[in-house]
């Protein structure tokens, strides 16, 4: 998994030595920004099905085409399915703010997901609509400070760009 | 898989679907970080030393070792033996790095045992070397080498310290050396 520690530790490893000062300062570096991270980590977590829940029926609200016979969201098996893959974007959110890079993002949610939703016929533009109100839902100092939404939202940004 | 202190929360977390809860263990990691950042640096830069020593120290206990057919006879094999000695201790200080045991799991442990019994390379010499390093790396990340034991080599990083300073780093990097003694018996 894909963060700065390991980056350090794998291109020390590569080269068959010991933590140098500037793998330290990095790693310094990285520590310095978590607080934000971990603040807008532990937000996230404790309102997450909140969150999902508002996201998803925005997006249903702007495409309710989805809820026609046939279509994504017009079964309770394929409603709870739409819900429950808006969460899942949230979750791995936030596990890249707990990880503090896309590691997990990239790994378990955007490798392999266009193939995904073009074998299943799924829109992503409903899933960018979800993560795209989420983004402009988070508020600060409402929700998080200014420095955790930056941090949250960008990541947001980063899942909506790999969707769109 | 090369994890640290937040990517195994993540995977175990992932394991279930759930999200990360236990926020405040690593907010707690993030609070020593610098901390931890002086514990890697304190071994890093006493590496070499620590690592001839342990080897010094595993041969003085054991004169077999550097007669003809001892696994340190002749410079060759004892050669190699310092590399792995340096080796096992660069693992460790990349495990204390990143807080988590995986890389030196991964990377070093996994299959050692067998590779030495292969080799014919005695494990009670190494674990005792393994042991040495322990200690060493005790009293350089709190910054209290003996005089006793070091000798003229006597070398402290100055870090300002206080009496316990990271007593819970001393114990987690002594469980990665016990970590690596487990592996090899």
């Amino acid at each position: 998994m894909k963060s700065v520690v390991t980056t350090v530790i794998a291109a020390a490893d590569a080269a068959g030595r010991f933590p140098s000062s500037s793998d330290l300062e990095s790693v310094q570096g990285s520590i310095q920004r978590a607080a934000a991270r971990l603040e807008a980590a532990e937000k996230l977590a404790s309102n997450l099905d909140n969150v999902a829940k508002e996201a998803y029926d925005a997006c249903i609200k702007k495409y309710s085409y989805l809820n026609n016979a046939g279509e994504a969201n017009s079964s309770d098996t394929f409603k709870s399915k739409c819900a429950r893959d808006i969460k899942h974007y949230l979750r791995l959110i936030q596990y890249s703010l707990v990880v503090g890079g896309t590691g997990p993002l990239d790994e378990w949610g955007i490798a392999g997901q266009r193939e995904v939703y073009r074998a299943l016929g799924l829109p992503t533009a409903p899933y960018v609509e979800a993560l795209g109100f989420a983004r402009n839902r988070g508020c600060a100092p409402r929700d998080m400070s200014a420095q955790a939404l930056v941090e949250y939202n960008s990541l947001l940004d980063y899942a909506i760009n790999s969707l769109s | 898989m090369v994890l640290d202190a937040f990517s195994r929360a993540v995977v175990a977390a992932d394991a279930s679907t759930s999200v990360v809860t236990d926020i405040a263990a690593l907010k707690s990691f993030v609070a020593e970080g610098n901390k931890r950042l002086d514990a890697v640096n304190a071994i890093a830069s006493n590496a070499s030393c620590m690592v001839s020593d342990a080897v010094a120290g595993m041969i003085c206990e054991n004169q077999g070792l550097i007669q003809a057919g001892g696994n340190c006879y002749p410079n060759r094999r004892m050669a190699a033996c310092l590399r792995d000695a340096e080796i096992v201790l660069r693992y460790v200080t990349y495990a204390l790095l990143a807080g988590d045991a995986s890389v030196l799991d991964d990377r070093c442990l996994n299959g050692l045992k067998e590779t030495y019994a292969a080799l014919g390379v005695p494990t009670t010499s190494t674990v005792r070397a393994v042991q040495i390093m322990k200690a060493q790396a005790a009293a350089h990340i709190q910054d209290t080498p003996s005089e006793a034991r070091a000798g003229a080599k006597l070398r402290k990083m100055g870090t300002p310290v206080v009496q316990d300073r990271c007593a819970s780093l001393v114990a987690e990097a002594g469980s990665y050396f016990d970590r690596v003694i487990s592996a090899l018996s």
